[in-house]
C-alpha cells in the first residue's frame, strides 16, 4: 500500500510543479518546478523499484477522478522499468532546464507545461485502463506539442513542425483509441486486466485489426518509418531538454505501447504480425541511419538517429514476437531483453546528445554543422561528453550501446533454429540491416564530432563560443555516466529488465541471463565480459601511452599551420564540411535519399567565359514525406476547397440546407416507420 | 644521410630547369639510384628543391612549403635564377633570389644546370 501512496504522491508533486511554474514569479518558477519534479521522480522511482523488487503489481482505483470510468493505475514490472527509464532522462533534462531556462523555458506557459509533460511521461506506464491510458497519453501529446511550439513566434519552421507533430500524433492517438475500444467492447470492461483475459479468445481477424491499429498509433509516437516525419521537424525546433525527453523517453513509450498491446494484452500473435514489426523496424533503422548520415543540422541528425535506434528496438520486438509465435520462449525473452536494454541505452546517450546539442546551440547560436567547428577546444567538457555519447551510440565498447547491439545480434544469430520459411528469410535480413545500420551510424557520428567539434571554427559565433553553465554540463555528465556504467557493468539493470520481460512474456520459468560480472545467455552459447573488455581496453590505451613516452626521443614539437599546398589565403571554409563528408554516402544511396542539387552559375555581362558567382545548394528532403504525405496533404486541401463551396456565407443557402435535411429525415422516418 | 626525399617548388622559373630535373629523375640519369626521390608533399620530404627567381606570387607559398617540411631539412636552389635571379634580375615581378626568402643550403649553378651537375650536388648530400 505504501508503494501506492508513492505513485499518487509522485503524481501530486508533479502537478504541484506545474502549479508552481504557473504561479511563481520569474526568478523562482523554474527552480521550484524542477525541485518538485525531482521529488515526483523520486517517488515514482521508489515505487517502481519496490514493484520490481517484490515482482507484484500495485493497483490503485478511484471512481471519482475521471467521470464515468474512474482512474485505474496498475504499476507492474514492465511499467516500472519504463518509469525508471523516464526518471533516468527526466532528472538530468530538468537539471539542464535550469541553465537553459532563459532560452524559452522560463515563460509562464513553458514553466507550467514542462513539469506536466514530465509527470505524464512518468504516469503513462502506470495506466491500468483504457480511459486512464488515453487521458494520460493525450495529455502527454498535448503538453509536448505546446513545448515544441514554445518558440512559435520566432520561426515559421516551428509552426510547421507543430502542425506536423499535432496531426501525426493525433492520427496515432485515434488509431490507438479505436484499437482499445474494440478490445474493451469485446471484453466487457475497460481495465487492461479484463482485456487481457478476454482478448486471447477473440476472432483472429479482430485481433489482427487491433494489433495493426495499435502498431500504427504507437509506431507514429515511436517515430518508426513511415510515421517518422514529425521527428526531424519537431526535434530541431523544440527546446533541447524537451527534445531529450521526447526522444529518450516519449518515443520509448511508443514501444511500450506496442509491447503492451502485442504481448501483454493480446498475448502474442501469429508470425505475420511480427514480420510486419520486423520489416517496419528494419526500414526505420536503415532509413533513419541513412538520413542521419547525410543530415547537416545537428538536431535533425539526432532526430533521424532516433528513428534509426527505434528501428533496432522494433527489430528486437519483432524478433521476440516471432520467437514467441514459433515457441522458442528463451529466444523470445532474449530478444525482448535486448529491446529493453537498447531502449534504456538509447534514452541515456540520446538524452546526452540532445542536451549537448542544446549546449552547442546556446554557445554558438547555430545547429548547422557547416557553421560549427573547433568546439572541442572552446568547450572542452561539452565536447568530451558529446564525444563519449557519440561513441556510445556508435556501439563502441566499452560503452552501453555495444551491449544492446551485442544482445540483439545474439538473439538474431541464434534465430537459425526457428524453421519457418518466412523467418528464415527475415532473420538473416534483419542481421544484415543491423550491420549496415551500425556502419551508417558510425558515419553520422564521426561527422557530428569531426565537423562540429574538431577542425577550425567555420563561423565567427563558433569561434567565440564559450563553455555553458555548470548545471548544464553536469546534466549531460550524469547521462554520460549512465552510458559508461552500463557499458562496464550492464548486469546492474538486468534484474529489472528480466522482471519486465517476464511480465510481458509470462510462462518463462528460467533465468534469461546469468547475473554475474559477465554477461551470459543462459541456455545458448553467448558470453561477454564487459568489465574485462573495458579493463583490457583501458590497459591497452595506458600501455600505448606509456610506451610512446618511453620510446620517443622527439624534441618539442613545432606547431605549424595545416598544409594547404602553400596557398596564400587559407580560410576555415576550405575545410571538409558536413555536406562534403556526407557526399559519398549520399551518392551511393542516391535512389533512397533522392537529394536535390541546384547549381547556379552567373556570368559577367561582358563574357560567358568569366564567372561572376556560383551558388550550389544541396538539400536532402525526406523522400517518404515527399512521396507519401505530400499527395495526401494535397488531396485534403482539395477536399477542403470543395467543402468550402458548401459554406459560402449565404443565410438563404443555410436555411435551404436545414429544410432539405428536415425533408430527408421526414421521408426516411415515413419510409422506415 | 643515405636518402633524400625532395619536394620541388617552382618559384618562377622559365621551366628550363624543370626539364633538366625531369631528366635527372628519368631513365638516363636515374637519380633514384643514389637515394633521392621526388615526393608529393613537404610533409613527406626532408628537402625542398627550388627553381627560378622568387616571384611575388610564389614568395609566401615557398616560405610555407619550407616551413611545412620537417626538420632537419635542406633547401637546394637549382639554376642561376634561384641563386641570384639570373636573367630575370630586376624584373618587376621578382622579389629576389631564393636565399632572400628562405635560407639556402646548397646552390647548383648553371642556366640551366646540366643533369650531371644536379646529380653531383644531390650525391654530395646523400653521400652515395
Ligand atoms: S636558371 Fe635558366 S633555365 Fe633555370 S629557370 Fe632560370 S632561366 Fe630558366
Amino acid at each position: 500500500m505504501t508503494a501506492g501512496v508513492l505513485v499518487v504522491a509522485g503524481a501530486l508533486l508533479g502537478l504541484g510543479g506545474a502549479i508552481a511554474g504557473a504561479l511563481l514569479p520569474k526568478g523562482w518558477r523554474v527552480r521550484a518546478a524542477t525541485a518538485l519534479i525531482w521529488a515526483a521522480c523520486g517517488c515514482e522511482a521508489a515505487a517502481a523499484i519496490h514493484v520490481l523488487a517484490i515482482d507484484r503489481p500495485i493497483v490503485l482505483r478511484s471512481t471519482e477522478l475521471l467521470p464515468f470510468t474512474g482512474v485505474t493505475l496498475v504499476l507492474n514490472s514492465l511499467g516500472a522499468f519504463f518509469v525508471l527509464l523516464v526518471v533516468m532522462v527526466a532528472v538530468p533534462a530538468t537539471l539542464y532546464g535550469i541553465g537553459y531556462a532563459s532560452h524559452g523555458l522560463d515563460t509562464r506557459t513553458a514553466a507550467c507545461v514542462f513539469p506536466l509533460f514530465v509527470t505524464t511521461l512518468l504516469l503513462v506506464p502506470t495506466a491500468g485502463s483504457v480511459a486512464t491510458f488515453m487521458a494520460l497519453w493525450e495529455l502527454m501529446a498535448l503538453t509536448s506539442l505546446l513545448l515544441v511550439l514554445v518558440d512559435h513566434s520566432a520561426s515559421e519552421a516551428s509552426r510547421s513542425a507543430g502542425t506536423w507533430y499535432a496531426v501525426l500524433t493525433h492520427v496515432g492517438a485515434a488509431t490507438i483509441l479505436v484499437a482499445f475500444l474494440i478490445l474493451a467492447a469485446h471484453s466487457g470492461g475497460q481495465t487492461f486486466a479484463a482485456i487481457a483475459v478476454h482478448a486471447r479468445h477473440l476472432a483472429s481477424g479482430v485481433r489482427a485489426l487491433v494489433f495493426m491499429l495499435a502498431l500504427v498509433g504507437f509506431g507514429s509516437k515511436a517515430g518508426a518509418v513511415p510515421f517518422h516525419v514529425w521527428l526531424p521537424k519537431a526535434h530541431p525546433e523544440a527546446p533541447s531538454p524537451v527534445s531529450a525527453l521526447m526522444s529518450g523517453a516519449m518515443v520509448a513509450l511508443g514501444v511500450y505501447g506496442i509491447v503492451l498491446v502485442g504481448d501483454d494484452l493480446l498475448g502474442g500473435g501469429p508470425v505475420w504480425w511480427w514480420l510486419v514489426v520486423l520489416v517496419l523496424g528494419g526500414a526505420s533503422a536503415l532509413f533513419g541511419s541513412l538520413h542521419a548520415a547525410s543530415s547537416t543540422d545537428l538536431k535533425r541528425l539526432l532526430a533521424y538517429s532516433t528513428t534509426d535506434n527505434i528501428g533496432l528496438v522494433l527489430l528486437a520486438v519483432g524478433a521476440a514476437g516471432l520467437y514467441d509465435a514459433t515457441r522458442h520462449p528463451l529466444l523470445a525473452a532474449l530478444s525482448l531483453v535486448s529491446a529493453l536494454v537498447l531502449l534504456f541505452n538509447h534514452a541515456a546517450f540520446k538524452g546526452a546528445l540532445f542536451l549537448s546539442a542544446g549546449s552547442v546551440q546556446v554557445a554558438t547560436g547555430s545547429r548547422d554543422l557547416d557553421r560549427l567547428g573547433g568546439l572541442l577546444r572552446r568547450m572542452p567538457q561539452t565536447g568530451a561528453l558529446f564525444l563519449v555519447a557519440a561513441a556510445a551510440i556508435s556501439a563502441l565498447p566499452p560503452l552501453n550501446g555495444f551491449i544492446g547491439e551485442w544482445l540483439l545480434f545474439q538473439s538474431l544469430l541464434h534465430g537459425a533454429v526457428i524453421g519457418s520459411t518466412a523467418a528464415d528469410i527475415a532473420i538473416p535480413l534483419a542481421v544484415a540491416a543491423l550491420a549496415l545500420t551500425a556502419g551508417l551510424t558510425v558515419v553520422a557520428f564521426v561527422k557530428a564530432v569531426g565537423i562540429g567539434f574538431l577542425g577550425r571554427p567555420r563561423s565567427e559565433s563558433a569561434d567565440e563560443a564559450t563553455e555553458v553553465p555548470r548545471t548544464m554540463r553536469l546534466a549531460v555528465g550524469l547521462l554520460v555516466a549512465v552510458c559508461v556504467v552500463l557499458g562496464v557493468a550492464p548486469t546492474l539493470i538486468f534484474p529489472a529488465v528480466e522482471r519486465a520481460v517476464k511480465t510481458a512474456l509470462p510462462g518463462l520459468g528460467t533465468r534469461i541471463l546469468a547475473h554475474g560480472v559477465d554477461l551470459q545467455v543462459v541456455g545458448l552459447r553467448g558470453m561477454l565480459a564487459p568489465a574485462a573488455l573495458a579493463g583490457s581496453l583501458a590497459g591497452a590505451v595506458v600501455g600505448i601511452m606509456v610506451l610512446r613516452r618511453a620510446l620517443s626521443r622527439q624534441p618539442t614539437p613545432r606547431v605549424v599551420e595545416a598544409w594547404g599546398c602553400g596557398r596564400q589565403l587559407q580560410t576555415a571554409r576550405m575545410q571538409y564540411t558536413a555536406t562534403s563528408f556526407a557526399e559519398p554516402v549520399q551518392r551511393v544511396f542516391d535512389d533512397v535519399l533522392r537529394p536535390v542539387q541546384d547549381l547556379d552559375v552567373t556570368h559577367v555581362a561582358e563574357s560567358r567565359y568569366v564567372i561572376e558567382s556560383v551558388t550550389f545548394a544541396n538539400t536532402v528532403d525526406d523522400a517518404i514525406e515527399r512521396s507519401l504525405y505530400t499527395p495526401v496533404i494535397r488531396a485534403v486541401r482539395r477536399w477542403g476547397q470543395v467543402a468550402r463551396r458548401l459554406q459560402p456565407g449565404s443565410v438563404h443557402r443555410y436555411l435551404a440546407y436545414g429544410l432539405g435535411a428536415l425533408v430527408i429525415l421526414l421521408v426516411a422516418v415515413a419510409v422506415m416507420g | 644521410m643515405g636518402s633524400l626525399q625532395l619536394r620541388h617548388v617552382d618559384a618562377g622559373s622559365c621551366n628550363g630547369c624543370e626539364i633538366e630535373i625531369a631528366s635527372v629523375f628519368g631513365p638516363v640519369y636515374d637519380a633514384e639510384r643514389f637515394g633521392t626521390r621526388l615526393v608529393a608533399s613537404p610533409r613527406h620530404a626532408d628537402g625542398v628543391l627550388v627553381t627560378g627567381p622568387v616571384t611575388r606570387n610564389m614568395a609566401v607559398p615557398l616560405k610555407k612549403t619550407v616551413e611545412a617540411t620537417p626538420q632537419p631539412r635542406v633547401v637546394i636552389a637549382v639554376g642561376d635564377c634561384a641563386h641570384d635571379c639570373g636573367v630575370f634580375r630586376g624584373g618587376y615581378g621578382v622579389v629576389g633570389s631564393v636565399n632572400d626568402v628562405v635560407p639556402v643550403d646548397v646552390s647548383i649553378p648553371g642556366c640551366p644546370p646540366h643533369p650531371t651537375a644536379i646529380i653531383e650536388a644531390l650525391r654530395g648530400i646523400t653521400r652515395r
